[in-house]
């Protein structure tokens, strides 16, 4: 699905931002990419939907390598949320914004409508259709920007902190939506700092260090190894310390310590 | 935290930093002085321009910014002088016009051509030689402690100051753009249609920031007080006073002699 | 006197439903105090409001008051707001001034306005450095700070006016763990003196930093009461989620393991002596 062979990028050469990162994506996986500000987190982000070219190895998506093919050309096979909605929004409708990638790709005009209706529902926006973007709540646009992406159905979705500035009810309803995706087979990637988010969700971690790829592994792995955790200032997942502490089997989430406690003290 | 591949101050400015005898000299002599010169060039004859340009590039290169004043005249003189040549010297008809083979030429129109081409030159290095001894904020400063009043100093500041962070959305958006299917490499007609979609966004961020930055102003006090302090303003020694004065009294006069006699 | 007093303060854009919907609020000088709220529950309307940003000219509350220090901010000057009280937004660019070349001109762009002698200004600039980590910065083009440093550079420029109170929306938003702990510890070294109103939509923050919590749920405040009894309140448990300990401690109460004398934990360090002392009792 998606393959970064030994790339490295910089914009002069006395400051390389990435590496030799190499690592490789599948449908149905969902990967946290984390790593502290700086670490080139976002420059890896913008080589995964070819906004940048890396400066030596090669990025493919569903067969495409990013390197003669054109931006908007990727678009179709890796879908972009970024941080800042306001940063995309154009339409003078939620409707609009939302159909706008649906418009792009060759689609009989019933089928943009069914996908866009659905990605409205599925964000709980079907009653905000036809207002403007900019007068929703931070959280909603969000969500008009993940629905834009969603109408576009691409086979990966990459998604930069999509959990920040939402509240509880936010989170659990992109987590709903990431889980939905992971489903139907897309590859995520999920850009992100909220630890107890990644251990809720993610089956694999990667960690960028300095530029470098420090850390590929599987979340219970990750979050007991000290040294990983620390090069990426990344913290445990508290119940993961908790089950720890009480010599029960790694507990990434709340609930899996529960049924761990729960076996023991039976 | 580590800083993000950040620049320094000024990529987007003209300044060469420095310690010469223009850079120490009060920007608000400077911007006299250029007023006065810009002036007095179309008083001259295409000699005394010549003097003037020669003069402003030798002291630019005393001023270490030599070599920004040769791409820079380079870059903006090369295809102006190649313009007025074809025009002047080629294209329009007078009485001297001297036909050869294809090629037509008149010594009048060459002569004419190098009158604007030294003036436009004179003007040039003239600014030059302002903006690559001059720091922004020194002038703002300037300005500010001369009581100029701080609404005025903040339309000169904040366009420079701006014009980086502005840019960097820009690309930010062509960015968004792009990953969500905009063809930005397509036919004219397809650019054309993509262009609200990077312009809309530009524009709502745009005022977003002036009504964000308005509200910061109010709560830094910003025209509380019908004065402010300003802190290492430039300074200004007696000398450079009375020479602005003095230029500030000529320059009408010059004018005034220039469209009377 | 109270410092900011909120007399039941119903508060709309336009004829939309009203953000705030009968807010009664009073802050003391000195407080530390969090108002916390999910997304779209007022808060950053609020905080606009204890500020003096808001009602802007042609706007006004539908009904109720706010006062400060005795009057509604549209009876005092400028230049008394500046002094008494300093907003920090959201989002870190936009707080620069736009009128100065380097991070030492932003910081000193306040108190010039306020028309203090240099040495004055000098010398809370230099306080306002060292407090928020900038020295290093000085002579940086604002506008090329990373969004952290920007954020740093915001609150500097609001502390160097020596206001009463600070207010700050979402300060640690766009940081990662360890910048994040970095300025809630810059912000408990803040004089005592000095009044905190910070508005955020995660806990964290606001435990490391508040005494007194003000919940705020469409428009209305719902608790206004201490860490323990806001963390306890079933909304915020809907709102924010539980802390991961809090929420396996109610999964295993639900399972009837968990006494109902028990109390539930909220951080980690609570968690382990409680969960220790649960297993313990259970053999």
């Amino acid at each position: 699905m998606l393959t970064v062979d030994k790339v490295a990028f910089h914009y002069t050469a006395a400051t390389p931002v990435l590496r030799e990162v190499s690592f490789a994506a599948e449908g149905g996986e969902i990967l946290a990419l984390v790593g502290r500000n700086g670490a080139g987190k976002s420059t890896l982000l913008r080589l995964l939907n070819g906004l940048r070219k890396p400066t030596q190895g090669s990025v493919v998506i569903a067969g495409k390598n990013t390197q003669d093919t054109p931006p908007h050309i990727i678009s179709h096979s890796i879908g972009t949320v970024f941080q800042t909605p306001e940063q995309q929004i154009f339409n003078a409708t939620v409707r609009g914004e939302v159909a706008f990638g649906p418009n792009n790709l060759p689609l009989t005009p019933q089928q943009r409508e069914e996908r866009v209706v659905r990605a409205l529902a599925r964000t709980r926006l079907t009653d905000f259709a036809g207002k403007h973007p900019l007068d929703l709540d931070q959280a909603q646009r969000r969500f008009v920007a993940l629905a834009s992406v969603l109408a576009s159905q691409p086979p990966a979705l990459l998604l930069d902190e999509p959990q920040r500035g939402l509240d509880q009810r936010g989170k659990k309803l992109l987590e709903e939506i990431i889980r939905e995706e992971q489903a139907a087979g897309r590859c995520i990637i999920i850009v992100c700092h909220d630890m107890e988010f990644v251990a809720r969700l993610a089956s694999r971690i990667i960690a960028l260090s300095d530029g470098r790829l420090s850390a590929d592994m599987a979340p219970v792995d990750f979050f007991s190894d000290a040294p990983a955790m620390a090069a990426a200032s990344v913290e445990p997942p508290d119940t993961l310390r908790l089950s720890a502490a009480l010599g029960l089997p790694a507990s990434l989430t709340p609930s899996s310590f529960a049924d761990h406690w729960l076996a023991r003290h039976n | 935290m580590i800083t993000q591949g950040s620049s320094q101050t000024g990529t987007a400015l003209l300044y060469v930093p420095g310690n010469s005898f223009i850079h120490r000299m009060n920007p608000l002599t400077k911007l006299v002085g250029l007023l006065w010169l810009a002036a007095t060039t179309f008083m001259l004859p295409p000699g005394g321009m010549a003097v003037i340009f020669a003069a402003t590039f030798l002291f630019g290169v005393l001023a270490g910014a030599g070599k920004a004043f040769i791409k820079r005249l380079i870059l903006t003189l090369g295809p102006f002088a190649i313009f007025l040549f074809v025009i002047h010297g080629v294209l329009i008809e007078r009485h001297d016009t001297i036909q050869h083979e294809w090629i037509s030429f008149s010594p009048e129109g060459a002569q004419y051509m190098l009158k604007i081409l030294v003036r436009v030159a004179a003007l040039l290095a003239a600014s030059m030689l302002f903006v690559t001894t001059t720091h922004p904020a020194n002038l703002l400063k300037a300005l500010d402690s001369h009581g100029v009043p701080p609404g005025i100093a903040y339309l000169i500041a904040s366009p420079l100051l701006l014009l980086e962070p502005f840019s960097a959305r820009a690309r930010a958006i062509r960015d968004a753009q792009q990953a969500r299917g905009l063809d930005l490499t397509g036919s004219w007609k397809a650019r054309v249609k993509a262009f609200p979609a990077l312009l809309i966004p530009l524009v709502t961020l745009a005022l977003s920031d002036l009504d964000h930055r308005a509200t910061v102003l109010d709560g830094r006090a910003f025209r509380a007080r019908p004065f402010r302090v300003v802190l290492d303003a430039p300074v200004d020694r007696p000398y450079e006073c009375w020479l602005r004065r003095a230029l500030l009294i000529a320059l009408p006069l010059q004018i005034g002699v220039l469209l009377w006699l | 006197m109270a410092l900011i007093d909120i007399d039941n303060l119903v508060f709309g854009y336009g004829k939309a439903t009203p953000v705030l919907d009968g807010v009664n609020l009073s802050i003391a000088h000195g407080e530390r105090i969090a108002i916390l709220g999910g997304n779209g529950s007022g808060k950053t309307t609020l905080a606009q409001w204890i500020a003096g940003s808001l009602p802007r000219p042609g706007m006004t509350a539908r009904s109720g008051t706010l006062h400060a220090e005795g009057k509604p901010w549209s009876d005092w000057d400028a230049l008394k707001r500046a002094e008494t009280i300093q907003f920090v937004g959201q989002i870190p660019s936009q707080q620069i001034s736009g009128f100065a070349f380097t991070v030492y001109d932003e910081i000193v762009f306040g108190p010039g306005n306020l028309g203090l002698e240099e040495a004055e200004i000098r010398k809370r600039a230099n306080w306002a450095l060292d407090t928020c980590n900038l020295r290093h910065l000085v002579e940086r083009d604002p506008f090329t700070l990373s969004g952290g440093e920007q954020q740093r550079l915001s609150i500097a420029a609001a502390l160097v006016m020596q206001p009463k109170a600070l207010v700050l929306d979402e300060p640690t938003g766009n940081f990662d763990p360890e910048s994040r702990d970095k300025l809630l510890n810059q912000i408990n070294q803040l004089p005592e003196d000095l009044t905190v109103i910070l508005c955020d939509m995660a806990l964290k923050p606001a435990l490391a930093i508040a005494r007194r919590f003000v919940l705020l749920d469409e428009g209305r405040i719902v608790a206004d009461s201490d860490a323990q009894a806001i963390l306890a309140h079933p909304r915020t448990l809907e709102i924010f989620g539980a802390p991961a300990v809090t929420e396996a401690a109610l999964a295993i109460r639900a399972a009837g393991r968990w006494p109902e004398s028990k109390p539930l934990p909220f951080t980690y360090g609570q968690a382990e002596t409680l969960f220790k002392e649960v297993s313990h009792a259970h053999g």
